[in-house]
């Protein structure tokens, strides 16, 4: 008997009101098999141990020195006012990251738990006392798609616990794990970042051509859930009216009728910097107000429901 | 066509079934904008942010001749006769503008003190007060810098003003006014005699040091009454005429007579209604000035609007000076006038109005099918309504009225709950109240829900809605907790289950018993809630509980003063049950001694200052023909245990338990020398933040890093970990064990009442550092179940489940304030996951839970702009208060607080 699967998490967001019906609780995925310029949880790529560090919580300007020891590795180092850094040549490859423990502060924070199916099903039952008629689980990201084997046996503990289920994701993975995944959720959202292929690629390291046939194959199922799509709305990548008639035109053929646009934000950027990452849209892709609204009135027009940002009538 | 409207096309296009959308089709999912207050409100408020806070002598003149003019007469009907003449010769003082009126003294704003219970402050200061008084006045630029912050507070002395208990502006002329009052109480005040017969016990030099080192916070003769619900039925039901009437009829058929047999108090019901005439007398004669004053008014308006609003009010005021009320307005000017007139018979806080809406239902039922008044009128005369009590101050010491109230009065309105018949109690007028309290945002009445699974989802919608404005109120009571909890600790005294039912808060989070009465009004008879029974709170006051843990560590000495305060226990503590013993052992010495001492005092005041108002409308004092004093109230066990702390308490016992005992990491000394070395950081008074994010490294600092980490890293309250939660039930048992073998001065039996007011910051401030890694100074956490300041890591749901990890309706009250961002919560679908989550904890037997919905932003600009943010209100502990008007530490805590923002 093969040993119980554990997943990679790495964070979990009781009363979570803006993914889905109702009150939520959000699990998020570490890992993702896709690389977007902007995306706002860099910490979730990697399906591995790892850690985050904030110089902003950090108290070295209090004089505190309390991780000098920490790093077996001699990964961090002071510099002549105190403040520490670390050396993220050599912190990319730990698996052990015990500095995690040494500081009181949270500035060293370890972002990945490993969980097994009972460990996060046991949680979600402490929370399920408190979503409400409306409310579930999400499971987002990072993607949880790639861990679709723990995925899965979360979502049957969930579903025999008659829990309702809803996934964020980017929709990239087999048609196979896709329609696995899906035939136990009652709700989701699926990104559509940009429908040209080449610039799909260049966003995100990956073409749309997978997402797009795993939506077609998932309505041509008859999935009874509720699909709801959602594009991160950058401006110079995907804001253009060719862009949205293209998805509008997808949308049509395939019976979807519902769409979340999110305007960029750059919530995110300082976790591109605790990594160790450059943020390359420090000072572009920002939206305008009226030209979201400009977009909204596009999708209306076309008989689809466009919702902005956290402005849903779920 | 707008863009929901277009959404909703296509979503019923598309057969698309969501609750949420049935519900939201008319109105969209963005909520209606809430509309402005009421002009007069709006004008009167702006002026009441103008006003000052002053003290006024009059009251103090007529109350102290009066008192000295029947020298030797029974202590109920001396009282009265004072107090009546106090009431009878205030100036009445009527604004432009207003419908209701009323003042607690002749200015807007303001209190007076009161000598015959505590004069030694003024004593003490008399030369420095005269002269002051005699200084000349400051330069107008020196004024008004020192007016600049603080909203009404006047912290020190300007112009013609002196500044009283940092607080207060007291007009010069007036100072040897108070100073000559003093010197008459300076042998015989409440305070003083308490003093003399608490000295006689043999262990009162442990209550001194108690007392001397903050571990207990003050002295019940301080606030005497509150902390209680009022009582308006009787003079709604009869008027004051009546009253008189029927206080003759009493006098005549048993003055003089001993009841069957009661040899001990029988007599007293002869002097009792005596008493109570000679005070109805006395409202009657303050409202009927109103009237006069109005009628004069009248006489030289030219404008002949406001010459009919005069003559309005002169109607109103003669007919309740007399009369049962024949409208709503004059119902609610009533109320009000009995609200002015027990509070300013003690020094009190927390007398609350009780489930308003409910009583006041059958007149506004009346006027609105007599067409008389218009739902609009209605919320006008509310939120006007919410101006007066916003206006009632506190004079107490400097210590009661900042350290422990932040200067908020606590006149909480309860809304919600059952109604005699149990179905719910939900009025067309607490509709209202809330639409009124969600338009005209000020400090007071704070409102409270009674949150029952029968509460109507339109109700509780619309208080949810009402909690967005980010003011703090309505707070969530959990009506059925509340219910149990009276039915279990009311047992005895014969509670049935219809008047758990009249329960509510008395004062921020007190719950209260009360009862239903029957008022005959409109050709029908409608049972009215009211408050029961005396004062829930005067008993051991706020003890710190992580200071009595901290002197467990000590062995009984005080470091921060040197004072020994308890016997040395000289004992090895091995095991965490070790230090369990030892800490119930200094916490039943506390309880003891502190008991003897606050039964002394509350005895005294009971005997030398009965309370008259009160024990005119307390049921069932005049059924009984007693005082309140004399247990004339329906239910008496009301006397109450108050602690501080808790939360940091439990996570210092969690810390203790890993690192010490269960990993060994340390030994108990060494956690000891961290602790008194502040973990090598400066302290809160050092840096002058009280905040648990700042902290300033000294040079020590490294020798305590490991076990500073250590510390703050330890298993906190509120993450759903049993290792720490089970310190909570363990603490919660042995507490509801110890409080029964406690008796009051009623010799009932005393409870717990878990409340932290703003105590918090000032025993924080005398705490050393703990072993959760509170630096030393730093306030502790507040309320009894919310989690200590950003320790909470698994969400709220874990918070909610490890707030519920006991039974709450076993004690008084539970405390859990939340943090939310405004974001989470717009749009109509906020406002319902904003329910959603108040009940998931309500479902789970949270007793009450409270909401701060203001981003961090906006309270540190504001600390930074106190003048750019007058209006701006937060929830403090039980109750909201301006932000402006609150002290430093506490303003550090609640922006400190964890924010949920999703």
């Amino acid at each position: 008997m093969s040993a119980e699967p554990t997943g990679m998490i790495f964070d979990i967001q009781s009363y979570s009101v803006h993914d889905g019906p109702g009150c939520r609780t959000n699990v998020f995925f570490t890992g993702c098999p896709l690389k977007c310029r902007w995306c706002a949880n860099p910490e979730s790529w990697r399906p591995k141990l790892q850690f985050m560090f904030a110089d902003r919580v950090c108290k070295w300007d209090q004089g505190c020195k309390a991780c000098r020891d920490a790093c077996p590795h001699g990964s961090i180092q002071f510099d002549e006012n105190g403040k520490p850094s670390v050396d993220w040549k050599i912190c990319n490859d730990c698996e052990t990251i015990e500095c995690t423990t040494s500081c009181a502060a949270g500035a060293l924070k370890q972002t990945v738990r490993i969980m097994t199916v009972s460990d996060l099903v046991n949680t979600l039952r402490r929370d399920y006392n408190n979503w409400g008629s409306d409310g579930g689980v999400t499971f987002t990201g990072g993607e949880p798609l790639l861990h679709h084997e723990y995925l899965d046996a979360v979502l049957k503990e969930c579903k025999k616990l008659s829990m309702h289920t809803a996934i964020e994701t980017s929709g990239y993975a087999t048609e196979e794990v896709f329609m696995k995944i899906f035939r136990r959720l009652d709700f989701a959202f699926v990104d559509v970042k940009n429908m040209d292929p080449e610039a799909h690629k260049w966003g995100t390291g990956v073409s749309n051509e997978r997402i797009l046939n795993n939506i077609r194959a998932l309505k041509r199922s008859g999935w009874p859930g509720r699909l709801v799509l959602r594009q991160p709305t950058i401006h110079g990548f995907n804001d253009s009216d060719e862009n949205a008639k293209r998805l509008i035109e997808f949308m049509n053929e395939n019976g979807l009728y519902e769409i979340n646009l999110l305007k960029f934000h750059r919530l995110g950027q300082t976790k591109w910097e605790q990594l160790g990452k450059e943020y390359e849209y420090s000072d572009h892709g920002d939206m305008t107000p009226e030209r979201m609204s400009e977009l909204q009135d596009l999708y209306l027009d076309n008989n689809i429901a466009c919702y902005v940002g956290d402005d849903t009538p779920f | 066509m707008d863009k929901q409207t277009k959404i909703f096309e296509i979503l019923e296009a598309r057969n698309r079934q969501d609750k949420s959308l049935d519900v939201s089709v008319d109105a969209g999912y963005t909520e209606e904008e809430i509309p402005a207050p009421s002009p007069r409100f709006e004008k009167l408020i702006n002026i009441y942010y103008q006003m000052k806070n002053t003290i006024d002598m009059e009251i103090p003149y007529w109350y102290n001749r009066v008192w000295w003019e029947n020298e030797g007469d029974v202590p109920e009907i001396r009282r009265a006769k004072a107090y009546g003449a106090a009431l009878a010769h205030t100036t009445p003082t009527i604004w432009p503008g207003e419908l209701l009126v009323m003042n607690k003294t002749k200015n807007w704003r303001g209190a007076f003190p009161f000598p015959w219970v505590d004069a030694s402050f003024f004593n003490a200061q008399a030369e420095a007060l005269l002269a002051e008084a005699e200084a000349p006045a400051l330069a107008e630029a020196d004024r008004m810098s020192v007016v600049g912050a603080g909203g009404g507070n006047v912290t020190e002395s300007y112009g013609n003003v002196v500044s009283i208990a940092q607080k207060f502006g007291l007009r010069k002329e007036e100072v040897p006014i108070l100073v000559k009052i003093s010197r008459y109480w300076d042998n015989c005040s409440i305070e003083v005699v308490t003093q003399k017969y608490s000295e006689a016990i043999p262990d009162y030099y442990k209550y001194k040091a108690y007392r001397d080192t903050v571990l207990v916070m003050f002295d019940s003769w301080a606030i005497p009454q509150g902390r209680e619900i009022i009582n308006y039925y009787m003079p709604l039901e009869y008027g004051f005429d009546r009253i008189i009437e029927m206080c003759d009829e009493k006098i005549a058929e048993i003055l003089g007579l001993a009841e069957n047999g009661d040899g001990l108090l029988g007599m007293s019901r002869g002097y009792y209604y005596m008493a109570m005439k000679e005070i109805t007398k006395g409202l009657s004669a303050w409202a009927d000035n109103y009237g006069k004053r109005a009628e004069s008014l009248a006489e030289c308006e030219p404008d002949p609007q406001q010459k009919k609003e005069y003559e309005d009010i002169a109607v109103v005021m003669h007919n309740i000076a007399h009369k049962q009320p024949s409208t709503f307005r004059e119902a609610l000017q009533l109320t009000f006038l009995c609200h002015l007139a027990v509070v300013n018979e003690d020094p009190q806080s927390g007398q609350s109005i009780g489930r308003l809406g409910q009583v006041l239902q059958p007149f506004y039922e009346k006027d609105l099918e007599d067409g008389t008044i218009t739902e609009e009128e209605a919320i006008e005369l509310l939120e006007l309504y919410r101006i007066k009590i916003t206006s009632i101050e506190c004079f107490a010491s400097s210590g009661v009225t900042g350290g422990v109230l932040s200067g908020n009065t606590f006149n909480n309105l309860s809304l919600g709950g059952l109604a005699r018949d149990g179905l719910t109690a939900v009025t067309p007028l607490e509709y209202l109240i809330v639409e009124a309290g969600t338009r005209a945002r000020t400090t007071q009445p704070t409102l409270s829900v009674l949150y029952d699974e029968k509460t109507p989802e339109e109700f509780l919608m619309k208080a949810a809605r009402c909690c967005k404005g980010g003011q703090g109120y309505p707070a969530w009571m959990n009506n059925q907790c509340g219910m149990n909890y009276m039915l279990r600790h009311y047992h005895d005294e014969g509670m049935t289950v219809e008047d758990a039912r009249a329960w509510c808060l008395g004062g921020c989070l007190e719950s209260s018993p009360g009862c239903f009465l029957p008022l005959h009004y409109n050709g029908k008879t409608t049972w009215i809630p009211g408050g029961a029974a005396p004062t829930a709170g005067t008993g051991i006051h706020f003890t710190g509980l992580p200071k009595l843990l901290e002197l467990v560590l000590t062995n009984g000495v005080d470091k921060r003063t040197g004072i020994k305060v308890f016997e040395p226990h000289n004992r090895e503590l091995k095991t965490m049950d070790d230090v369990w013993d030892v800490w119930m052992d200094y916490m039943t010495e506390l309880c003891d001694i502190s008991l003897k001492v606050n039964n002394i005092q509350m005895d005294i005041w009971r005997k030398n200052n009965p309370p008259v108002v009160a024990s005119l409308l307390k049921p069932d004092c005049f059924t009984k023909g007693q005082t309140l004093s004399n247990m004339g109230c329906r239910y008496n066990s009301t006397i109450n245990f108050e602690s501080c702390g808790t939360v940091t308490f439990i996570n210092a016992m969690a810390s203790l338990k890993k690192n010490v005992f269960d990993e060994k990491k340390y030994t108990l000394d060494e956690m000891m020398d961290a602790l008194e070395h502040n973990f090598g950081f400066k302290t809160a008074f050092e840096t002058g933040v009280f905040s648990p994010d700042r902290r300033e490294a000294t040079d020590e600092a490294v020798k305590y890093e490991k076990i500073f980490t250590d510390c703050v890293n330890a298993p906190k309250f509120g993450n759903a970990d049993p290792y720490v939660d089970d310190l909570m039930v363990h603490y919660e048992d042995l507490m509801t064990a110890l409080m029964p073998t406690l008796k009051s001065y009623y010799g009932k039996p005393l409870y717990m009442c878990q409340i932290s007011v703003s105590t918090h910051g000032p025993q924080g401030a005398i705490t050393l550092a703990s072993a959760d890694g509170r630096l030393a100074g730093v306030t502790y956490a507040d309320g009894s179940v919310s989690p200590a300041a950003n320790t909470d890591k698994n969400g709220i749901y874990a918070v909610f489940t490890s707030a519920t990890c006991y039974d709450h309706s076993r004690n008084q009250n539970a405390q859990m304030n939340v943090k939310i961002h405004p974001s989470a919560v717009a749009g109509i679908n906020g406002t319902r996951k904003l329910l959603d989550v108040i009940r998931a904890y309500m479902r789970k037997g949270g007793f009450h839970v409270q909401f701060n919905i203001t981003s961090s932003k906006t309270l540190r600009e504001a600390q930074k702009k106190p003048d750019d943010y007058r209006d701006l209100m937060v929830r403090v502990a039980g109750f909201t208060q301006y932000w402006c008007e609150i002290g430093k530490p506490i303003q550090d805590e609640v922006i400190y607080r964890t924010e949920y923002e999703m």
